[in-house]
């Protein structure tokens, strides 16, 4: 695959959006910065990877690359066409899966659906038959396709939805988290039908909290975090920014004192809690040489009574890449962040 | 402006005045498709006018008795009262499922998420706006026919009396300017995102200034005046002017109708140079779908 020419160049895209803040009886305008002077390119033929915890500014950037959002400053332009200024083309040149399951028309059938955004697309009625005919043996929806969308399951409604996507055949696929709602075998189909449509020439903005679903499908990725993008790069260049050692995930009972003592052992660069559930606690460790540290951390959890059930240091991932620029969690959750003051550094 | 990227195809798009029509063809099958699947809709959209006719005639008999026809004729100058409220009604369904259904479809298509979807496809929003406008206007047509009829028979009213071809030539032309207003009301809902509440009120003041019972001379000039600036108001009075003996507002139909031509010329592109403003002030924030 040649990835020489850029077939999506954003120049500065910035957006603010203003919101009402309600306090005791009084509205005050909000600025809110989603993305900030966002410069990218994005080359013909590659699958891109857009990763952030969620208000990273994600979302908006695709929105605004799909004309549903104007950007309040900067341009781009999209398989040639610029993006203010040639808004249907733009439109015509790209599919998009934006919502999951949402934007559907429940009263209409699987195929209607298809058949209604194809003829949004100014596809011919004839090529949109063949093509709907298409998507159903590819995507495996004869068995529902003629019922009411009302009746489908989730996992069935984001099939269709990935289907509607393809509908015009564009060079270009914006999916955004489209395996959220699937079940592993859908999901798992569903991503080894990107790499087809990649194979074939498609260029693909992928958008999932799933890092492993990023290293597994993307050329690269952009890791974007309160509307800046920290990191660019292929996920193994990402990856090996980090080395293998610095990373330790601890798993157990783990009191929050333990967590404030861990960040201060020498070394340590910062601690997050990665996942918390049945009051267990996955906490992921950032330092500068594992195998040195390793001891004082067991040192400290045994003082502070906490439970290990695993503690080793860890392959590194996209989410300690995002943690070691950052210092918090891909997580919804990035209340629990523990860092010292030269942490991320 | 130098293109910075590479271009390749547009995939299947074939953009031609064909698959314009084919985009207006699509949306106006698919909100009939749509509507036929909510069981009785459409036929409620038919009963409602001889329903609403009814409650003001059953009153004028209850309180006026033998006299009511002639206690009518001396206000209105015509003592078909009941006639009178049929087309009243029924010109209100026509106002009522125009002025409503593109808000209604805008606000039901930012909650299903739908209208992210459409604004993401190339297809331009006079097309898409025009499906929907056409089928407000068939189904419109289909209530407003099939309740003057059905009425007709009911209360025992001669529907062919007076010039009919005129005053269907009022209900069509009366039906354009509503188009624009239509498109006004649709941008207000995307601005405020709220529909049902703005509509249960506005639906009264609409029934109120054009009309729907009662002759609008019965208003004080300030209010007579705001009843004239609307066309729904032309659009009734020319109707009943048109078949029974009910003055026009200028003295002749001509005159009557040329007004509501004019409504027709202006008020579809004002309606739309509005949406089109406000649609591209949303998208300079929050954006369309959200509500």
């Amino acid at each position: 695959m040649t990835m020489s020419e850029p077939i999506i160049a954003i120049e500065n895209i910035s957006k603010t959006f203003t919101s009402k803040e309600r306090g005791k009886g009084r509205k005050r305008k909000k600025k809110v910065e989603a993305l900030k002077d966002v410069s990218l390119e994005i080359f013909d033929g590659e699958v891109f990877g857009l990763l952030g915890p969620n208000g990273a500014g994600k979302t908006t950037l695709i929105k605004c690359l799909t004309t549903l959002l104007l950007p309040t400053s900067g341009t781009a332009w999209i398989n040639g066409f610029n993006l203010q200024k040639e808004e249907n083309k733009v439109r015509a040149s790209i599919g998009c899966m934006l919502m999951g399951e949402r934007g559907l028309y429940w009263k209409l059938t699987g195929r209607e659906n298809l058949d209604y955004f194809g003829a949004l697309y100014y596809i011919p009625k004839n090529v949109r038959r063949e093509r709907i005919d298409y998507l159903v043996d590819l995507l495996e929806l004869s068995d529902f396709v003629d019922r009411t969308v009302e009746t489908y399951s989730s996992g069935q409604k984001m099939i269709l939805a990935f289907a509607k996507s393809l509908i015009n055949d564009a060079p270009i696929l914006f999916l955004d988290e489209p395996t959220v709602t699937m079940d592993v075998h859908a999901a798992r189909n569903l991503r080894s039908i990107v790499r087809s449509l990649n194979k074939e020439g498609h260029t693909i903005i992928y958008t999932t909290h799933l890092m492993a679903e990023a290293d597994e499908l993307c050329d690269r990725v952009a890791i974007i975090d309160r509307g800046e993008i920290i990191a660019l790069g292929p996920p193994s260049e990402l990856k090996s920014s980090i080395p293998q050692e610095s990373v330790v995930d601890v798993e157990g009972v783990i009191p929050e004192s333990a967590r404030n003592r861990i960040v201060e052992i020498p070394g340590i660069r910062t601690a997050v809690v990665k996942d918390e559930t049945n009051g267990k606690t996955m906490l992921g460790i950032i330092c500068d040489n594992s195998r040195r540290v390793l001891p004082k951390i067991i040192d400290v959890l045994v003082e502070e009574d906490a439970i290990i059930e695993y503690i080793s240091p860890q392959e590194v991932t996209l989410e300690d890449v995002f943690i070691a620029k950052t210092g918090r969690s891909l997580s919804i959750d990035t209340r629990e962040i523990v860092t010292p003051k030269d942490a991320g550094k | 402006m130098t293109a910075k990227t590479v271009h390749k195809n547009l995939g299947l798009s074939e953009i031609s005045w064909r698959s314009s029509l084919g985009v207006t063809k699509t949306v106006l099958i698919a909100r009939f498709k749509i509507v036929l699947r909510y069981k009785g809709a459409i036929v409620f959209d038919m009963i409602l006018p001889v329903i609403l006719a009814a409650l003001p005639i059953l009153l004028g008999v209850a309180i006026a008795g033998q006299a009511a026809a002639q206690n009518f004729e001396d206000a209105t100058g015509t003592e078909n009262y009941k006639l009178y409220m049929l087309i009243g009604a029924s010109t209100f369904i026509v106002v009522t499922l125009m002025l409503w259904l593109v808000g209604y479809w805008i606000r039901r298509e930012m909650e299903t998420g739908t209208l992210e979807s459409v604004y993401a496809s190339p297809a331009k929003r006079v097309e898409v706006l025009s499906g929907v406008t056409l089928y407000a206007l068939i189904r419109s047509l289909m209530a407003f026919a099939f309740a003057m009829v059905v009425g007709s028979f009911i209360f025992q009213v001669d529907l062919f009396q007076g010039e009919m071809a005129l005053a269907l030539a009022f209900v069509v032309i009366g039906i354009i300017p509503l188009w624009g207003i239509s498109f006004a009301f649709g941008a207000l809902i995307l601005k405020v995102k709220e529909a049902d509440s703005l509509i249960q009120v506005m639906q009264w003041v609409v029934a109120f200034f054009m009309g729907i019972f009662f002759p609008i001379t019965v208003f004080p000039p300030f209010l007579r005046y705001v009843a004239l600036s609307f066309p729904p108001t032309w659009m009734t009075n020319g109707v009943r002017a048109s078949l029974l003996d009910v003055a026009y507002f200028f003295g002749t139909w001509y005159l009557d109708l040329a007004v509501l031509l004019a409504f027709a010329a202006v008020l579809p592109l004002v309606g739309y140079t509005v949406f089109l403003r406000t649609e591209r002030r949303i998208k300079k924030n929050e954006g369309v779908g959200q509500f």
